[in-house]
């Protein structure tokens, strides 16, 4: 039941069924228009042929008399094959005088003059006549005929064609449909159990392609961009909510102590307010933590690309240096700043003030008094952008370099000093954003972190 | 000053609202959109302070623009528990003043509602701007303290500009990072505080009287206020 529902609701069949309808219609419209025109012109035609008859023997009539054409109406009968013509000349009062019929057939009108042509069953006769009726002068009336059965034939041949055609329509026109449906059943069937399959939960199903490029696989390839794009926002989802669960608890739990304790040994004001003021510090402490997670998912979503401008990442990174200087230099950390010309970049400035300004930080904490941070800013051989931070801190082990800018990772050189530990998965995220990588190598001592950046589209025109 | 605060959280309004009146301002308080839209659009305040979220139907942003449209240019000040570039932008664009991320310190909205109303009554376009003997001619560029002239770079002078025109009102980390830098982010480290004691070092000399003030768990404020606290 559902299966013959399935069957009648199937569009491809559907439409393959109409169309074998019409094919039937336009097959029989043709046929009518045929058929009707066949007989219009051979009606005519023979009853032309009947009346020249008819003619030539009137005049035989008018030249030699009621003898004379009694006399050729037997000679014609003698000689033609029986029943193929009908001949009948008969007085006024409509008896035989001469010719191959018995008697006036009972059919034709009797009293009309002139020429009629009238087709009529006659006794003895196979198939139905066509008769043309004439008066002679004298009240003597000539009938001169032919049978039809040299037709019937034809007819029979032309009906049988006809029913072949529509059955060959038809045989042809439903197999067809069967075969596009189920066609069409097996791919949107693969695309059906793909997508049930997703909605089970299970992301990493992709609908069947192939290489034809037709509608459907077109839209097949469509949707798995969609898919791979989806997929890849839910892991930056839950990779969030899970630092958030996993991270956040440390400094909730470090601040819920310290207030459970504050309530549980109730310490004289001083010290009371002491602990509270540490108290908002820990607070302020989870909110940059959550603030900068928050950052890092809106910069892995890529809604920040569609604000996309032409950046001079030199000039970006310039503001940052001189943001920094006064801070190197009160640290006595020997600063330097290079750059080769603009690097035009399309790109959000702030994002990259950010990246650039967390590499310097980074590099401030980890070099010591009169250390040396150099940030240059130059063009690759193979036409990226290039922004390296080096120092000559105590950099990061080779082991540790994968891992480094993961999600809260601390290497044993940056224990002990302030931050969260997100610095670097921003910096990697905003590179990834800018369509870059992030690449951290060995100074020799110290460490290079530096973004590698494709060039703006635009860059052609100068 | 009056200030407006449109606030449904009643922690975080009376927060606010005690933190203002204890620094010298009259205060309202509405605890719904419609109330607030209400009293906005029936006094004159000086100041709104007003919560993006709002429960019944009228939310911060629709306060806005009623008022806006009615021609109302009280400076607002809006509180949001919705970060991001894209969410700040909305505010400021449906006519917003400033825009202030929950949760917050009370210096940061202290220090912004005060700049707010500063920003209301005189304009950008004061070309000398003078705290005590220090003198800044921002056409010029030229900065004198008494008869010696200071030689700043152009960020510092950016610097010394900003807490200038904001002079007697405190300025946080926060402010000055957005007008003397455009940066929306947090340095983790106190970068700030470094421009400021740099520029310290050249506006006060040690036979000096101090102008820059460090005000507690907020910022710093330019003042020729001769109390040293």
């Amino acid at each position: 039941m559902t299966a013959r529902n399935k069957l009648m609701r199937s569009s491809a069949l559907t439409w393959a069924l109409g169309y074998v309808l019409l094919g039937l219609a336009a097959l029989g419209a043709f046929a009518v228009m045929l058929w009707y025109a066949w007989n219009v012109t051979i009606f005519s035609a023979r009853e032309e042929i009947l009346v020249d008859d008819a003619q030539r023997l009137a005049e035989v009539f008018s030249r030699e008399g009621v003898a004379g054409l009694t006399a050729r109406i037997n000679e014609r009968v003698a000689l033609q094959i029986a029943a193929e013509r009908a001949l009948l000349l008969t007085d006024s009062h409509y008896s035989r005088l001469a010719g191959n019929l018995a008697a006036w057939p009972p059919d034709v009108p009797a009293q009309q003059q002139g020429n009629h042509a009238v087709t009529v069953d006659v006794p003895g006769q196979a198939a139905g006549m066509l008769l043309v009726h004439r008066t002679l002068p004298g009240g003597y009336h000539l009938l001169v005929g032919r049978d039809l059965a040299l037709f019937l034939p034809l007819e029979r041949r032309f009906a049988w064609g006809l029913a072949t055609a529509m059955t060959f329509l038809c045989v042809v026109g439903v197999l067809g449909a069967i075969l596009m449906r189920r066609q069409l059943l097996v791919r949107v069937q693969g695309i059906d159990a793909t997508v049930s399959a997703i909605m089970q939960g299970d992301l990493h199903h992709r609908l069947p392609t192939r290489k034809s490029g037709d509608e459907l696989d077109t839209l097949s390839q469509t949707l798995n961009g969609m898919l791979d794009h989806i997929e890849h926002l839910i892991a930056g989802i839950s990779n969030v909510s899970n630092s958030i669960a996993h991270d956040l608890r440390t400094p909730l739990a470090e601040l819920r102590s310290r207030l459970e304790e504050l309530t549980l040994t109730r310490p004289p004001p001083a010290e009371t307010f002491a602990e509270v003021d540490a108290a908002v510090s820990d607070v302020d402490r989870v909110m940059r933590i959550f603030n900068a997670l928050l950052r890092l998912s809106e910069i892995d979503s890529g809604a920040r690309r569609s604000g996309f401008v032409r950046v001079d990442a030199a000039a970006v990174a310039a503001k940052v240096v001189e943001f920094y200087e006064p801070a190197a230099e009160q640290k006595g950390v020997s600063f330097s700043f290079e750059a080769d010309g603009a690097a035009a970049v399309a790109g959000d400035p702030v994002l990259l003030a950010q990246a650039v300004s967390n590499l310097i930080d980074n590099s401030l904490k980890s070099v010591s008094e009169h250390g040396a941070i150099r940030v240059r800013v130059g063009c690759r051989a193979d036409g990226a952008i290039e922004i390296a931070v080096a120092d000559n801190g105590p950099g990061i082990d080779d082991a540790d370099k994968p891992k480094a800018a993961e999600r809260f990772f601390r290497g044993d050189a940056s224990r002990g000093t302030p931050g969260v530990g997100l610095g670097l998965s921003i910096v990697e995220a905003v590179a990834k954003l800018h369509g870059g990588v992030l690449q951290l190598l060995d100074n020799h001592p110290g460490l290079v972190a530096q973004m590698v950046l494709p060039v703006a589209a635009a860059r052609a025109a100068p | 000053m009056k200030i407006l605060v449109v606030e449904d959280n009643e922690r975080v309004a009376r927060f606010v609202m005690r933190g203002l009146r204890e620094s010298g301002h009259t205060v309202d308080h509405a605890a719904n959109g419609r109330d607030g839209l209400f009293l906005a659009a029936s006094e004159r305040f000086d100041v709104i302070v007003l919560d993006r979220m709002l429960p019944g139907n009228i939310d911060g942003l629709a306060i806005i623009e009623a008022l806006r449209k009615a021609g109302n240019r009280t400076p607002i000040l809006i509180l949001s528990a919705l970060d991001g570039v894209d969410e700040r932008i909305r505010g400021l664009r449906s006519g917003g003043d400033d825009y202030l991320t929950k949760p917050f310190a009370f210096g940061e909205l202290l220090a912004r509602v005060d700049a707010l109303s500063r920003r209301s009554g005189e304009g950008d376009a004061q070309r000398t701007l003078q705290v005590a003997d220090l003198r800044m001619d921002v056409l010029s560029r030229r900065v004198t303290r008494g008869n010696r002239a200071i030689t700043l770079q152009p960020r510092e002078f950016k610097l010394l500009e900003y807490l200038m025109r904001h002079a007697n009102q405190v300025v946080t980390r926060t402010m000055l990072l957005e007008a003397v830098w455009d940066y929306n982010f947090d340095p983790q480290t106190n970068v700030v505080d470094v421009h400021i004691s740099k520029l310290r070092q050249k506006i006060e000399l040690d036979s000096e009287r101090p102008l820059v003030r460090t005000v507690r768990n907020a910022g710093y404020m330019l003042s020729d206020d001769d109390r040293q606290k």
